[in-house]
């Protein structure tokens, strides 16, 4: 072993990984299950080329979420962006089909996606935003109301035993719930949007002192975290006024409905509803699921109910997706082994 | 079992006493011992590992999901941008991010500042649409303006001795920090309750310590 002093060999740029033989297997794998999971159950694999227009990829959403895309100009000067996600792209291509009349669209991908990050890639895949990562996921146009909700979390939950997770645990919240329940409490819009910011970035003391600076005394966030569907009985009373809120109710008893149909089937063992969960995606407008397994410090999988999002593109319909991060999956099924075994080695994952 | 990434030093110092008025484990013989790992029985969760670790990197340890939870100040939080849960803020360990030079460069324009913040130290000068030179240092900050490296220092200061000691005068405090819970996400929803019982402990134990104090 010695240092490359003389740094004869070409640099990666950052963020970038190079995966070999044995590490590429495992990952093909892995997406190879899970899209014929899916297939085996009604959803068609698609696919679509890695650049979009940045307008279309920003519709329904607020323009700072184009801050951590890799932008680019295209030969006559329009900017375009490498996708980071699927879910623009899929709702462009569904449009068209759903205003010619098609009813239903279910399909399904496995695509890489692309953020600009400096973290070395190993680490971004195990927590955080990685330059690079695969998407496996399912897209549903055309469904709402909570059997389908309940349907697409049993096939998030499916594909996670299938492909041999342990101990994962599924969180559930509403796009719509949290800031229809905090304006219900008097609190001005602006620092509705502050409150949900700190809240997607996952801190707490700052949502408290934005409740604080915006004029509620009342400790809103343990009210929310307190909030369990499950338990629609057992809501506190001194919580029970601010739900009669027409929006809240209107929310309050979607997830009422779905955590009824989700005890029904047997899904609640490993699931648990979350009213402060929010995602840095404005588009989402109804419930919004994180799986968390243990290993990795941020959701193997994501995904919710965007009901907004294809009527930007000309053909509203309801919608509801979710997305495994393959090879934060991966981190989690071997505990990062499967980047480090030597070749040759087969582990099973 | 829940690990706890304790940052070493002035935080850990100043977070020990609200840990242990929250009946919550501590680890013993930690003064004598060089060791950096302890594992303690009791508290949420059954046992509690502590991993002692150097301010900065606590936030990537949480992150990265080998602790659970960690106590960090609010400035290495910021600074490290990681992904991870900020659950309470402990009111310990308080003390404040300020920019400090020698009395005869205050009314000078800056251009070169010192800093074991080059991300905070950017942004705080850029705010303020002055274009200076950033030095990412990562110790003895004081001693890039003793010797005249910078004219600007961007740092912690907690009693203002050492700043003293070498001349130098705070020009501004910039931001009040103090310790934070954090918790990696992961965790944070995987061994709920066991998180929950320690916020809970802490928030009751803390109500003291934040009396009276207002935040920034």
């Amino acid at each position: 072993m010695s240092l490359d002093l003389q740094k004869r060999w070409a640099e990666r740029p950052p963020g970038m990984r190079d995966v070999y033989p044995q590490q590429a297997k495992h990952r093909r794998r892995l997406e190879t299950r899970l899209l014929r999971f899916f297939e085996d159950r009604g959803f068609e694999q698609v696919s679509c080329g890695l650049l979009e227009y940045v307008d279309t990829l920003l519709r329904s959403r607020s323009a700072g979420e184009a801050e951590d895309w890799f932008r680019l100009f295209d030969a006559t000067g329009r900017t375009v962006a490498l996708r980071p996600e699927m879910t623009p792209s899929i709702a462009r291509m569904a449009a068209p089909l759903l205003a010619a009349g098609t009813a239903e669209i279910r399909w399904c991908y496995a695509e890489r996606v692309y953020r600009r990050t400096t973290d070395p890639a190993t680490l971004s895949w195990a927590s955080g935003k990685a330059a690079e990562s695969t998407q496996v996921g399912v897209e549903w146009i055309g469904r709402t109301g909570c059997t389908a909700d309940a349907e697409l979390l049993a096939l998030c939950q499916q594909a996670a035993d299938a492909v041999g997770l342990a101990d994962w645990q599924m969180v559930v919240g509403h796009a719509s719930f949290a800031p229809a329940f905090l304006a219900s409490l008097g609190l001005a819009q602006a620092h509705v949007e502050q409150v949900m910011q700190c809240l997607a970035r996952g801190d707490y003391v700052a949502a408290r002192w934005q409740l604080r600076a915006g004029g509620v005394a009342e400790d809103a966030l343990s009210w929310l975290a307190a909030l369990n569907p499950l338990q629609a009985e057992a809501v506190p009373e001194v919580v029970r006024p601010y739900l009669a809120d027409s929006v809240v109710a209107g929310c309050w008893e979607e997830l009422v409905s779905l955590a009824r149909v989700l005890a029904e089937q047997g899904l609640t063992d490993h699931l648990s509803f979350d009213l402060t969960l929010a995602r840095d995606l404005t588009y989402y407008t109804g419930i919004v699921l994180e799986l968390f397994a243990p290993g990795v410090g941020a959701p193997v999988a994501l995904g919710g109910r965007y009901d907004d999002l294809l009527g930007q593109f000309g053909a509203p319909a309801p919608a509801i997706g979710f997305t495994f991060e393959a090879e934060r999956l991966l981190t989690a099924l071997t505990e990062g082994a499967w980047l480090h075994e030597p070749e040759g080695e087969e582990r099973e994952c | 079992m829940l690990t706890v990434a304790f940052a070493k030093g002035r935080t850990a110092d100043g977070v020990w006493p609200i840990w242990r008025s929250a009946g919550l484990p501590l680890p013993l013989a930690l003064d004598e011992s060089r060791s950096l790992v302890f594992e303690v029985s009791g508290g949420p969760g059954g046992s509690m590992r502590f991993l002692l670790a150097k301010p900065a990197d606590v936030p990537t340890y949480v992150s990265l999901g080998v602790a659970d939870v960690g106590v960090v100040g609010k400035d290495v939080l910021l600074e490290s941008e990681r992904e991870v849960y900020e659950l309470l803020d402990l009111c310990a360990a308080r003390c404040k991010l300020c920019v400090a030079g020698r009395p005869e460069d205050r009314d000078k324009r800056p251009r070169r500042v010192a800093t074991k913040y080059p991300h905070l130290a950017d942004q705080y000068f850029r705010s303020r649409g002055l274009a200076v030179e950033v030095v990412a240092l990562s110790g003895s900050i004081e001693l890039a303006a003793v010797i005249g490296l910078a004219d600007r220092i961007f740092d912690l200061v907690q009693t203002g001795a050492t700043l003293k000691a070498n001349g130098l005068v705070v020009f501004d405090e910039v931001l009040d920090v103090s310790a934070r819970l954090i918790a990696n996400r992961s965790s944070f929803h995987t061994k709920r309750t066991a998180v929950d019982a320690v916020v809970q402990r802490l928030e009751q134990a803390q109500v003291a310590a934040c009396a009276g104090v207002n935040q920034a």
